[in-house]
C-alpha cells in the first residue's frame, strides 16, 4: 500500500489526508463530481441549461450544506437559515454601496464578518432550545431581521442594494476589473473552489471529536450532558459554522446577483427552501444538500417559463420526496443502486415490481370507483 | 402633439397620405396605431431585404398574480394585442413575433438572464421600479434589448445610468405624472387657493420619488406648505392612520401614488373616515390603474387621477376611431377596459417593432442588436394613445393625462371625465436635464 492507498476491512481505501479516507466507489465519484463541476461552463453551453441557475443553485446549496450540520448532527431544525444567507449578501451590499469597496474579495469577507457576528448572537439565545422552540425562535428572529431590513433607508428598503461599487460595473476579482463573461466564469470557479474547501472543512468537522459530539447530542442532549459535553456551548459554535456557510453563500450571491433585495435573500420562505434543499439532496450525506440546492433552485427558476401554477412545484417535489425518495436524491443512491443490482442479477424481480405497481394501480381505481358510487348513489 | 396628424385630426380627421407620411410609410407602424384599414393596395416595400424567416422570439415579465397583477395582467394584455397584431400584418418586415411571458415575482435578474439564454431577441417589463435599476446593468451586460414597460422612478436614466446602450423604458416617467398632477390641482383649485398639501404614498422607490417631485412641483407653482407625508407599506391593510393625519391636517390637496390595491384601500378608508369631506381635492397619478376594481360609490368626491400616456376616451373616441377600436377589442377579448397598464404593454412592444422595421428599411437586412438600439434612439411612432417618443435618453415621452374619477355607465367601470392632456415638454425637463433643477428653474 501506498501512502495514498489504505487497506481497511479487506478494502483499498483512497487516503486523503490523517482520518479521511475514501472507498473506490467513493473515490470515482468525486472525481466524476470535480470534473462535472468544473465542466458546467462547457455543459451549460453545449446544452443549452442555465449557468446562471446551476451557479446559484450551488449557492444555496452551500447555505444548505451549513444548515445541515444542525440537522444531521445536532437534529436541530433550523427556519430561520436565510438570516445568515441574507446578513451575508447584506454585509458585501452595504460595503459596495456605502463605502465603494470595489475588491470582490474584501466584499466577501465583509459579508462573513457580519453573518458570523449574527449567528454569534442568535445562537447564544437559541442554542438552549430543542425542537419546536429552537425552530420558533430561528424564525422569530429571521423574521426581525427581514422585517428591520424592509423598514430601513440604510438598507434601501424593499429595492435593496446594488453590489456595484461605481453603480454599473461589478467588483473586481483578484485585483482585475473583468469583461461580464469573465467576471462571470472566474467567479463561477471561485465558488467551485469555495465549495470543494467548505465540504472537505465539513467533513473534517464532522468527523473529528467535535463532531461525534454533535451526534450525541442530537441522539439525547441529557446523556451527552452526563458525560460531560458541554451541550449549549457545543450547539452554539455548530450554529456560529453553520452560520459561516450560510455567511459566504450570501456573499458569494452578492457577488453573483449583483444586486442584494430583501425577498431573495431574507424572507423566511428562504429559510424552508434551504432547509427543503438539504432534505431533498439528502440530509443523511455531506453533498447531498448541494445536490438539492442545484435541482430545487433550477427548478424554482424554470418553473415559470413552464408551468402555470409554477408556485405548486415545490411543494409537489417535497411530496414526491417524503413519499417516494425519504432518504433524498443522493441519499437514496446506494438504495436504488442495490436494488437495481439485485434486478441484474434476478430479472425475475421486475415481474414482482410490474405486478406490484399494477395492484397499486388496480387498488387506487377500486377505491375511486367505490367513493365515486359512494357520492352519487349513497352509502347503500 | 404639435404635428400634422394633429392638425389634419383638428379639421375633423386623418387623411390616409398624412398619416402613411407621418409613420414614415411602414405598413406596421400605421397598423399598430390602430388604422389598418388606410393599408389596403399597400404594396410592401420591404419586400427585397435580407430578413431571416424564423419568427421574432421575445418574453415579457410583468406581474400576472397577486395584488400588483392589477397593473402587470393590463400589461401584459396590452404586450399580447400588439403582437396579434403584428402578426395579423404580416409581422415585422416579414417577419412574426412570439412573445413568451413570465411571472415578474421579484426574479428580475434571472427572468432576464433566462429569456437571454433562450435566445430571446429582445426582452419587455418589468411593472417594478426597482426591478427595473436591479436590471439595467445586467441588460448592459448582455448586450440584448430591453424595453421596460414601466419601473418609471425619474432618476433612472437622468442620475443612475446617464449612458446606456440597450436599456430602454417606453412609460412617462414619474416627473410627468407627479407634474401633471401639480398641473391638475392647480386647474381645479387655482394657485392661489393651495396653501397646504399632504402626501398618502407606498414605502418604497415609486413612491417616494413621486412625493418628492410633486412637492417640488407645487412648491414651486403654488408655495404651498407640507402638512403631513405618510409612506404606507407597500400592500398595507390599514392607511387610517394617515388618514386620520389628513383629516386633523385638513390640506388643500392630498397626492397619493398608491396603486393597486392600496388605491382602493385608500379610496374605501377615505370614504369610511370622511376625508374628501376634509380636504379639497384629491389628486393620484395611478389611482385609475385599478379602474376594472374600483366600484361605483368609490368614484364620488373630489377625485382627480392621472392615467400615464393612455386613456381611452382621449383623444375622444369619435375623432379618434383606434382609441375606441381598440376598446372594443380589448373588452371583447379579455373582457376589461384598457388602462394606462395596457398601453405600458402595447407600447413597448410597438417601440421595438416599429423600430426594428425602421432599421430594416435603412440598413435592407435584419439589424443587429446595437444598430436597433440606435434606431430606437429619439425614435417617434404612434399607438392608439396618440404619439410616442423615446428620446436620446432611452426615456419614453406621451402626453400625459389627467381627469375626474367618475363612473361609466356605458362601459359598468370607473372613467375619467373632463380629462386634461398635458404635453410632455410642459410636464416633464428636456433629455439631459435633471428633473429637480429644471423644476426649480420654473
Amino acid at each position: 500500500m501506498s501512502r495514498f492507498l489504505v487497506d481497511r476491512d479487506g478494502e483499498t481505501r483512497v487516503r486523503l489526508s490523517e482520518g479521511m479516507e475514501l472507498t473506490k466507489t467513493q473515490s470515482v465519484l468525486a472525481v466524476v463530481g470535480l470534473v462535472v463541476l468544473f465542466a458546467v461552463p462547457d455543459i451549460t453551453r453545449l446544452t443549452g441549461l442555465s449557468f446562471q441557475a446551476i451557479h446559484r443553485g450551488i449557492l444555496f446549496g452551500l447555505a444548505a450544506v451549513g444548515l445541515n450540520l444542525l440537522l444531521r448532527h445536532t437534529e436541530l431544525v433550523s427556519f430561520g437559515h436565510a438570516a445568515f444567507f441574507g446578513v451575508g449578501a447584506y454585509g458585501a451590499a452595504v460595503l459596495a454601496s456605502h463605502f465603494e469597496v470595489s475588491s470582490g474579495l474584501l466584499l466577501l469577507l465583509g459579508g462573513v464578518l457580519a453573518a458570523t457576528t449574527i449567528a454569534v448572537l442568535i445562537g447564544y439565545f437559541v442554542s438552549g432550545y430543542l425542537d419546536i422552540y429552537f425552530a420558533l425562535l430561528t424564525l422569530a428572529f429571521n423574521q426581525v431581521l427581514y422585517a428591520f431590513v424592509l423598514q430601513s433607508g440604510y438598507f434601501n428598503y424593499s429595492d435593496g442594494l446594488s453590489v456595484r461599487p461605481d453603480g454599473l460595473n461589478p467588483p473586481t476579482l483578484f485585483g482585475l476589473q473583468w469583461t461580464s463573461t469573465g467576471y462571470d466564469l472566474i467567479l463561477y470557479y471561485f465558488t467551485v473552489v469555495v465549495l470543494v474547501g467548505s465540504l472537505l472543512v465539513m467533513w473534517k468537522l464532522v468527523n473529528s471529536p467535535f463532531g461525534r459530539a454533535l451526534d450525541a447530542i442530537g441522539q439525547d442532549r441529557t446523556r451527552a450532558r452526563f458525560v460531560g459535553i458541554p451541550v449549549e456551548k457545543y450547539v452554539w459554535i455548530a450554529f456560529v459554522i453553520s452560520g459561516i456557510y450560510g455567511g459566504l453563500a450570501g456573499g458569494l450571491f452578492a457577488l453573483l446577483q449583483l444586486h442584494v433585495s430583501p425577498d431573495p435573500t431574507l424572507y423566511a420562505f428562504v429559510s424552508g427552501e434551504i432547509l427543503f434543499m438539504a432534505i431533498l439532496g439528502g440530509f443523511g450525506t455531506l453533498v447531498g444538500p448541494v445536490v438539492g440546492g442545484v435541482v430545487l433552485v433550477y427548478l424554482l427558476i424554470q418553473a415559470p417559463f413552464y408551468v402555470e401554477y409554477y408556485n405548486a412545484v415545490t411543494g409537489l417535489v417535497l411530496i414526491g420526496v417524503v413519499l417516494f425518495l425519504p432518504e433524498g436524491i443522493l441519499g437514496s443512491v446506494p438504495k436504488i443502486g442495490t436494488g437495481l443490482a439485485r434486478r441484474r442479477r434476478d430479472p425475475g424481480l421486475l415481474r414482482d415490481d410490474i405486478a406490484a405497481i399494477g395492484s397499486s394501480i388496480r387498488r387506487g381505481v377500486t377505491r375511486a370507483v367505490t367513493t365515486v358510487r359512494i357520492i352519487v348513489f349513497g352509502v347503500n | 402633439m404639435t404635428t400634422g396628424l394633429t392638425d389634419a385630426m383638428e379639421t375633423g380627421g386623418i387623411d390616409r397620405r398624412t398619416l402613411l407620411k407621418t409613420v414614415g410609410g411602414s405598413a406596421l407602424a400605421v397598423a399598430l396605431a390602430g388604422c389598418t384599414e388606410l393599408l389596403e393596395g399597400e404594396d410592401d416595400p420591404l419586400a427585397d431585404a435580407d430578413v431571416p424567416d424564423e419568427p421574432v422570439e421575445s418574453g415579457l415579465q410583468t406581474f400576472t398574480e397577486g395584488a400588483p397583477s392589477v397593473l402587470g395582467v393590463q400589461a401584459r394584455y396590452g404586450a399580447e394585442t400588439a403582437v396579434r397584431r403584428i402578426n395579423e400584418n404580416d409581422g415585422i418586415a416579414g417577419r412574426q413575433m412570439n412573445l413568451d411571458v413570465v411571472e415578474e415575482s421579484d426574479a428580475y435578474l434571472t427572468n432576464y438572464q433566462q429569456f437571454v439564454d433562450d435566445g430571446k431577441d429582445v426582452t419587455f417589463g418589468p411593472i417594478s421600479s426597482s426591478g427595473h435599476a436591479e436590471m439595467v446593468p445586467e441588460i448592459e451586460a448582455q448586450e440584448v434589448i430591453n424595453v421596460s414597460t414601466d419601473g418609471t422612478v425619474t432618476t433612472l436614466y437622468e442620475e443612475d445610468f446617464p449612458d446606456v446602450t440597450y436599456s430602454f423604458r417606453f412609460q412617462n416617467h414619474d416627473v410627468m405624472e407627479a407634474l401633471a398632477a401639480v398641473e391638475q390641482a392647480v386647474e381645479v383649485l387655482g394657485a392661489d387657493s393651495i396653501d397646504t398639501y399632504a402626501g398618502i404614498n407606498p414605502n418604497y422607490a415609486f413612491g417616494q420619488d413621486e412625493m418628492e417631485l410633486f412637492s417640488a412641483g407645487i412648491e414651486q407653482l403654488t408655495g404651498a406648505e407640507e402638512v403631513y407625508s405618510g409612506f404606507p407599506d407597500l400592500g398595507t391593510g390599514d392607511m387610517s392612520t394617515h388618514i386620520t393625519e389628513v383629516n386633523s391636517e385638513a390640506p388643500d390637496v392630498v397626492f397619493s401614488s398608491c396603486w393597486g390595491g392600496d388605491a382602493t384601500l385608500l379610496l374605501e378608508q377615505g370614504h369610511a373616515n370622511d376625508m374628501f369631506d376634509a380636504i379639497d381635492v384629491l389628486v393620484g397619478p395611478v389611482l385609475y390603474g385599478s379602474a376594472n376594481d374600483l366600484s361605483e360609490d368609490l368614484v364620488r368626491g373630489p377625485i382627480y387621477s392621472g392615467s400615464r400616456n393612455f386613456y381611452w376616451g382621449e383623444p375622444s373616441t369619435d375623432r379618434w376611431s383606434p382609441a375606441a377600436d381598440l376598446v372594443d377589442e380589448v373588452q371583447s377579448e379579455y373582457g376589461v377596459v384598457p388602462t394606462a397598464h395596457f398601453m405600458s404593454g402595447y407600447g413597448a412592444v410597438t417601440a421595438w417593432a416599429t423600430a426594428a422595421e425602421k432599421a430594416v428599411r435603412l440598413l435592407g437586412r435584419w439589424p443587429e442588436q446595437e444598430e436597433l438600439a440606435m434606431v430606437l434612439e429619439n425614435h417617434g411612432f404612434f399607438t392608439p394613445a396618440g404619439y410616442h417618443t423615446i428620446g436620446a435618453d432611452h426615456q419614453g415621452y406621451s402626453n400625459a393625462h389627467f381627469g375626474e374619477l367618475t363612473w361609466s355607465d356605458e362601459h359598468d367601470a370607473a372613467a375619467l371625465a373632463n380629462v386634461n392632456v398635458f404635453a410632455a415638454k410642459n410636464v416633464s425637463p428636456p433629455p439631459g436635464e435633471i428633473s429637480a433643477d429644471w423644476i426649480g428653474s420654473w
